[in-house]
């Protein structure tokens, strides 16, 4: 018996879009790259949750057992949830929803097509340290995109390298609103979302009503400090239990400037409390910072003068 | 991998059975799984169900085909579970969250691991010898190790069943981990809840699971068990293991040879079909799925500038 859902073929025609090919596989999605009938690059969002094999050959997602429909539709119901909290957002910095469906019966969600690559991927094929401009530069954009995120009383709850693209000009998407629909624990286990360990504050773990802004400002702190270490944060819950995490500030104290690792620590607080409290007061820390001095040469200057012409 | 597995779960003489076991393998790894959901709380069932599913489903993502880490894997698991249990409770916002021990034992590479909370226990019997167990997260074997009261007194005592560490409990759990055990041909792997062990001495059960097939004496001692419990008799569960090829006779012993890569066998007990307890969890209806899109779509349309 396979064990996985088989994704659409490349070629297949789902309603007005052609897909291309299967992009990324998450724990609640298959998503693909397709094309819309002007041509436009298009990414589609098809609700398939891993855990449940529903189609083993063809289109149509088939939940035949109804313990398996139950589970299917309630977590059709956190796909739906997603989708709404994005319509509403129109933001250069947070994922675009074009359109949403129902379709071979299951749903789909049509977003902006984004080029680029993740934070993830940037912080793997790096070659050396990346830069403190760049860090700062990157997460003050992303800030506004999760602010935006937040006046829509959304919280992300998944915050991580891997849900960050960016473009080639340097500036950042929030992508996967998967994991924001939380809660489906426990009666559906099936369903269950797993938590993405060195990423997620210790209160996802446990105090659910504990969740706040404070939350994604400490996802936001451990993908800051992913940048710097190309490792994530020992997991909260391990933290909770015993604290290993080495402070920012002891490990790059001379190579990043004191501010940016007291602001990434800050973020890492356990307790919710004690860390900055919105978004708002996690970028005035950041903007605080003084700019680390560095010598200009000649095409770092050519390439500033460059780019505030193009107005970036 | 070649063994004998025997698995049965009992209600004894309560209204509802708490328990819940499972067992699940891969061409290289075997887990077995016990949860006993703690009576006088609210949803035990449900906490036992919570774990003994979260391991199976742990377990067929991780175990490719062999665990990594067993011991870690056993620890992550019941931590998450205990998490998940501390979720179910607020999403549902109850009183006190649902609880329930645990004990867990991963066999790999002819080895064997075990973790557990609370007092499910594990024994681990070598002709007729125990070679490993586990202890309980009981009063009455704290009672025990600091010599206040010999094994006799804390059968009858009358906080034999408190447990201080479980998953779900208001602290986290304490959680003990075995070393890594080498098998042998012939071992005997027995989990069990209270509800048996209350009432069936160690050295009888090792006696009659040395000598005698386990598929035919194991529901012989379940139905004894359910028996000596009486009419308000505890739920009685237990999952026996005879490791390696079967040496007595007429007993139908299991290989996992044939299991191509990714792929499992599982069995799960599991009487307790979950009742929603709120609207909120409730499912879908065609005409709920035809609106939301609606509403997503001209929510779209409204935000497009």
């Amino acid at each position: 018996m396979p064990v996985t859902n088989q994704a659409l073929p490349g070629g297949y025609q789902l309603l007005n879009y052609r897909i291309d090919r299967q992009i990324s596989r998450g724990g609640f999605s298959i998503v693909y790259r397709a094309y819309d009938e002007t041509g436009t690059p298009v990414a589609i969002k098809e609700y398939l949750p891993a855990s449940l094999v529903l189609r083993t050959e063809g289109d149509i997602v088939n939940a035949s057992s109804a313990e398996n429909l139950t589970s299917f539709r309630y977590g059709m119901k956190c796909f739906f949830e997603e989708g709404r909290a994005l319509a509403k957002i129109n933001h250069p910095n947070v994922v675009r929803v074009l359109n949403f469906f129902r379709a071979n019966e299951t749903v789909y969600m049509v977003m902006r097509y984004e080029r680029g690559r993740t934070l993830q991927q940037q912080i793997q094929m790096r070659q050396d340290q990346m830069s403190e401009r760049f860090v700062r530069q990157a997460f003050m954009h992303l800030l506004n995109g999760l602010r935006e995120v937040h006046t829509h009383k959304i919280l992300h709850l998944d915050i991580k390298p891997a849900n960050i693209y960016l473009h080639s000009d340097g500036s950042p998407v929030l992508l996967d609103f998967g994991a924001a629909r939380q809660t489906l624990t426990a009666n559906r286990p099936k369903l269950a979302p797993m938590y993405t360990p060195g990423f997620a504050a210790p209160e996802q773990y446990r105090d659910h009503d504990r969740l706040g802004p404070w939350t994604d400002v400490y996802g936001t702190g451990a993908s800051m400090f992913a940048c710097l270490a190309a490792f994530a944060p020992q997991a909260a819950d391990a933290r909770l239990q015993e604290d290993h995490l080495v402070s920012a500030k002891k490990i790059w104290s001379g190579q990043y400037s004191d501010n940016l690792l007291e602001v990434i620590d800050w973020c890492l607080r356990l307790d919710p409390l004690e860390r900055p409290q919105s978004v708002f007061a996690l970028q005035r820390a950041i903007r605080d910072i003084p700019p680390p001095k560095r010598k200009l040469t000649f095409f770092g200057n050519l390439k500033r003068v460059l780019f505030s012409e193009i107005g970036a | 991998m070649r063994f004998t597995i025997f698995q049965e779960s009992r209600k004894g003489g309560r209204e509802v059975n708490q328990d819940r076991i499972a067992y699940t393998y891969s061409r290289e790894t075997l887990l077995l799984v016990i949860a006993d959901g703690m009576g006088g709380h609210v949803g035990g069932e449900i906490a036992a169900q919570i774990a003994v599913r979260l391991f199976v489903e742990r377990f067929h993502q991780e175990a490719k085909p062999r665990l990594r880490n067993p011991l870690g894997f056993m620890q992550d698991t019941m931590l998450r579970a205990h998490a998940a249990l501390g979720a179910y409770a607020s999403q549902f916002s109850m009183l006190e969250t649902p609880r329930t021990t645990c004990v867990a034992v991963v066999a790999q590479g002819g080895q064997a691991y075990w973790a557990h909370v609370g007092d499910s226990r594990f024994y681990l019997l070598r002709q007729g010898k125990l070679i490993g167990s586990t202890k309980d997260h009981s009063k009455v074997q704290y009672l025990v190790d600091q010599g206040a009261i010999s094994a006799e007194e804390a059968a009858v005592h009358p906080d034999r069943n408190k447990i201080y560490s479980c998953l779900g409990g208001l602290v986290d759990p304490v959680i003990d981990l075995s070393r890594r055990t080498p098998l042998k041909n012939g071992d005997i792997l027995v989990l069990c809840t209270d509800g048996l062990w209350s009432v069936y001495p160690r050295s009888e059960l090792s006696t009659m699971l040395t000598s005698t097939p386990i598929l035919s004496v194991g529901p012989r001692i379940m139905r004894e068990a359910e028996e000596r419990g009486g009419p308000d008799g505890d739920n009685v569960s237990a999952i026996i293991v005879r490791w390696g090829p079967e040496t007595l006779t007429d007993e139908l012993s299991t290989t996992t040879d044939a299991l191509a890569p990714g792929e499992f066998e599982t069995e799960i007990e599991d009487t307790l079909t979950l009742a929603d307890r709120t609207g909120s969890s409730r499912d879908l209806t065609e005409d709920e799925i035809e609106r939301a899109i609606a509403e997503i779509q001209s929510t779209i349309q409204k935000y497009r500038k």
